[in-house]
């Protein structure tokens, strides 16, 4: 035994050794040799096999498979797959009959997370799935039938002295188990299971929290993040609650102390980065829920629903009466240290739809302010293309907002207020690196404009007789609407200035739509010039013919534009009887 | 016409290195060309074809690569357009040999010389064309850069004393490297030269598996401003030609190229910091709702953002190695080069298509 002991001793020494160049040392490998600790490593692993297969402690299953786990990794690390596999295969086989007990569990669960690692290198995702989703099944087994803190492999290597606490031991179990759920996580989401895929993304979120096993900024970016999911489902409490958890274990991250002496410059733009990324996630629910507060309110031209209004808002207060005993609590991440500073955040903002201007204003404002937060990390100097997406969001915010007010004086102002954001950063910008933004630009100036124009024309009607005033600006704001859209279909043309011929899929519904409005805003030219009149019909008919004739030549067109191409024929068909008129009037003699 | 901004794709077959091919002859190999455009890989149990813009076999010379990829590219840069060449392959499929030439010291004047001293060449060529035809009138400067992105960091492989430059946006240049050194260029010898210096410096490493390969993404870029003076009015035209080697595709497993593959959280203490991707793969499905993903695109992609579907012009040569041990790798560089012939200009444009009809 005493020799034994000895090469105890030693294979002790070398596992030991092995793990710390695994682990510590390959991190520091150079470039050009970067697996030369694990090779390493992978020799005194070896070597301990060899000393223990000769002793009689050899004989201990569970410390050979441990070894075995260890290879297996080690290989599948250094990108062989093939005997990595052998190896953690080796390994399981070896705890089969005791993967229950609290010495086998741990190492067990581990090695099928790197056999799911492992299939999911080989693209066989569903084999990865299987070893993965066997894992959680052993881990809710053991908890169940056992639940007390399992060894830690590392553990089958130490001496009785070095032994782990059961606190350490289930807090690294704890971690295993984590990560079974966060390679699940990608597992469903290479399996295209969304929805599965989130839960586990979120699980395992909350299970960080729990085990404090976590970077604050990491978390609160990927808590920021999962909230967008939740917009894509409309589901807004559970998107805000990320968020308001996000923002208050971001706030951690400025007091840990290891951070605080050789912080460097960068370390600290990249704190405001994240802040302001965190921001632009808040400003997108803000935008989220007033459009779809929108959609609900909105009748069948876009306007306030002033019926819907009512029955939504008597809906909501029977809602809320019945509300004390409702869902709640299910997915939320609240550990009770960090609850009270969460539900505080919450309480800024609501998660219901806005059903009037006071409470879409309320959230406009929220959203307002992190426009302004977000705003001054990513300014247009080195940051051009978020500024101008954060920009877009204000005018967005400012567009909805502009929908539930009643006066149209103001609603005009809130469009001037975009109209002033956007333009001048559209006039700055080069389109020969930022065509995208460019074109989205101009699209939505001349959308604005229109909207602008569409708006005094209403004020107008109201009035006993169009004053030169109102008529100067209706002209204008539609020869500014005609510009932009010009701009836009500009842009669309070849290097040799030619129009193409047939229009991109991903185009094709802006540009008929900038085509179909530019026709409208010709009809809307007010002049007492009959001539020019005529001549404002005729560029409109021109218009209106070339949406008609499109469809024609490319029937695949029809679908994007049926509205405007039901309208177009119509006016197609009027058109040409109106302006006879029009010219008789004026020359009355021919 | 339609086929108008998509990246263009042209596919190389290498022959099979000097011991590996196999006495019998077309056994060996995986693949075999059918035409100017069209590949079949012997996968089992049907073989594969595959259409590109061109497939060139063995025995295309350097100059019919050069002609058919690169002669267009460089004269739209001339025009005022952007243009980027990309070389895209496993380690040992020829990417090297294509882009540069064989390995020798001397490559500039080599008849085997690549993609890129010949690009050089031409570039000069039409510079010297163009200020011959218009006289004292125009004037040309030629600068380049030349970086690496090697683990999501930018070094700049003019200065080996640099680390860790950050890519900036600017609303009239677009993107660049804050901080990298730019050197002036007066002929395609010089620009050579600055190249194999700044090749020197790149992180190659090897492994039991790879005897040699490229760990980093090289980006060589000659920036073209031609200034014109026309009674009293200055024009101004600036342009860019990126010419990039890609690292090995065996590598761009990191870099989500591969799709499927789970990102591992390795030693159990260390964070769990991919699980970002997995949301933001899982917030990228939305349907087209208004959200914001707080992880930026690879630098690489930013970098050449305008390159993947802006208004330039760019071309990919994916090298494959015919052989059938490499079947695996070549299976998914055509994957690859299928999927970025579908890469083109997406010009969304928001537009809220209610209560404008009226």
């Amino acid at each position: 035994m005493a020799a034994a002991g000895d090469g105890w001793a030693a294979a002790r020494e070398k596992f030991r050794s092995a793990r710390a160049l695994s682990s510590v040392e390959s991190r520091k490998d150079p470039a050009t040799e970067p697996f030369r600790s694990k090779y390493a490593a992978r020799a005194l692993l070896e070597e301990v096999k060899q000393l223990l297969s000769g002793a009689e402690e050899g004989g201990d299953a569970v410390r050979r498979a441990v070894l075995e786990y260890e290879l297996g990794v080690n290989h599948a690390d250094t990108e062989e797959l093939s005997a990595g596999e052998e190896h953690l295969l080796r390994c399981t086989r070896l705890l089969e009959p005791q993967r229950l007990s609290r010495r086998c569990v741990a190492l067990y669960i581990q090695a099928q997370n790197n056999l799911g690692i492992l299939w999911s290198e080989r693209d066989e995702i569903q084999t990865a799935q299987t070893y993965l989703e066997s894992a959680e099944a052993l881990y809710h087994q053991y908890m169940k039938e056992n639940g007390n803190p399992p060894l830690d492999p590392s553990e089958h290597f130490m001496d009785e002295e070095e032994q782990l606490t059961d606190q350490e031991r289930s807090k690294r179990f704890e971690k295993a188990y984590t990560h079974t759920l966060y390679y699940l996580a990608q597992v469903y989401q290479h399996l295209e299971m969304i929805e599965k895929a989130a839960q586990y993304c979120h699980t395992t979120l909350k299970r960080q929290l729990e085990f404090s096993g976590y970077y604050p900024v990491e978390w609160a970016l990927n808590a920021a993040t999962l909230s967008q999911y939740y917009l894509s489902k409309q589901c807004f409490m559970e998107a805000r609650h990320c968020l308001a958890a996000a923002n208050v274990i971001f706030s951690q991250a400025g007091q840990v102390p290891s951070a605080e002496d050789n912080e460097t410059e960068q370390d600290q733009q990249d704190l405001r980065q994240r802040k302001a990324e965190i921001a632009r996630c808040w400003i997108k629910y803000c935008l989220n829920l007033l459009q779809s507060a929108r959609k609900l309110l909105e009748d069948n031209i876009g306007e306030l629903d002033l019926d819907r209004q009512l029955e939504l808002k008597a809906q909501r207060k029977k809602e809320e009466d019945e509300k004390e005993n409702g869902r709640k609590k299910a997915v939320l991440f609240v550990t009770s240290d960090i609850c009270d500073s969460v539900l505080a955040m919450e309480e800024k903002v609501s998660c219901v739809y806005p059903l009037d201007f006071q409470e879409a204003r309320e959230i406009f404002l929220v959203g307002q302010n992190y426009v302004q937060e977000a705003k001054e990390f990513f300014q247009v100097d080195g940051y051009v293309t978020d500024h101008i997406e954060i920009v877009q969001d204000h005018s967005a915010l400012f567009k909805v907002l502009a929908f539930f007010e009643e006066d149209y004086e103001r609603r005009c102002k809130m469009h001037k207020r975009r109209v002033d954001m956007l333009e001048p950063l559209y006039a700055d910008l080069n389109p020969q690196y930022y065509l995208l933004i460019s074109r989205q630009l101009q699209f939505e100036l001349a959308d604005t404009y229109y909207e602008m124009m569409d708006l005094k024309v209403a004020i107008g009607n109201r009035l006993e007789e169009l004053d030169t005033h109102t008529i100067k600006k209706i002209n204008s704001l539609a020869q500014l609407a005609i510009k932009y859209y010009e701009l836009f279909l500009d842009s669309l043309r070849n290097p040799d200035k030619v129009f193409p011929e047939e229009l991109e899929e991903d185009v094709l519904r802006p540009a008929m739509v900038a085509k179909f409005h530019i026709a409208r805003l010709y009809g809307k030219l007010i002049t007492s010039d009959g001539k020019k009149q005529l001549e404002n019909m005729q560029t409109s008919l021109e218009y209106y013919t070339f949406l008609v004739d499109y469809c024609e030549k490319y029937p695949d067109a029809v679908h994007a534009v049926e509205t405007e191409l039901e309208l177009s024929k119509e006016m197609v068909g009027l058109l040409p009887t109106r302006m006879e008129r029009l010219r008789a009037k004026l020359c009355p003699f021919i | 016409s339609v086929e108008g901004d998509a990246i263009k794709v042209y596919v190389r077959v290498r022959p099979p290195s000097e011991g590996t091919a196999l006495p019998d002859g077309d056994q060996g190999l995986c693949l075999s060309v059918l035409s100017t455009n069209t590949i079949r890989l012997h996968s089992k149990p049907e073989p594969k074809i595959f259409t590109f813009d061109y497939v060139a076999n063995m025995e295309t010379t350097q100059e019919s690569v050069f002609s058919s990829v690169a002669k267009n590219i460089v004269e739209s840069c001339m025009n005022g357009y952007n243009g980027t060449i990309f070389a895209y392959g496993q380690t040992g499929s020829g990417k090297t040999f294509t882009m540069m030439g064989p390995s020798d010291s001397d490559n500039f004047t080599h008849s085997l010389r690549g993609v890129i001293p010949r690009s050089f060449e031409y570039l000069f060529f039409l510079i010297e064309r163009e200020k011959e035809k218009a006289g004292s009138g125009k004037s040309f400067l030629c600068k380049c850069s030349f970086i690496e992105i090697y683990n999501e960091q930018i070094f700049d492989l003019l200065d080996s004393a640099s680390a860790g430059l950050f890519l900036r946006e600017h609303i009239k240049k677009g993107v660049f490297v804050d901080g990298a050194v730019e050197q002036v260029l007066s002929s395609a010898a010089e620009a050579y030269q600055v190249l194999t210096m700044g090749w020197r410096n790149r992180r190659v490493a090897s492994t039991s598996m790879n005897r040699e390969s490229s760990r980093s993404h090289a980006v060589f870029t000659i920036t073209v401003e031609s200034m014109e003076k026309n009674n009293e009015i200055v024009n101004i035209r600036s342009s860019l030609l990126n010419l990039v080697d890609l690292a090995g595709s065996e590598r761009q497993k990191d870099t989500h190229t591969e799709g499927l593959r789970l990102k591992e959280a390795g030693n159990i203490n260390r964070s769990l910091s991919c699980l970002g991707q997995v949301i933001t793969a899982l917030v990228d499905v939305g349907n087209g709702k208004q959200r914001h993903i707080c992880y930026r695109d690879s630098k690489l992609t930013f970098l050449l953002r305008d390159s993947l579907g802006g208004n330039a012009k760019t071309c990919i040569i994916a090298n494959v190695h015919p052989g059938s041990r490499c079947f695996g790798e070549t299976l998914s560089t055509l994957n690859f080069a299928q999927r970025a012939k579908l890469i083109k200009n997406k010009a969304v444009v928001n537009e809220d298509t209610q209560g404008n009809v009226s």
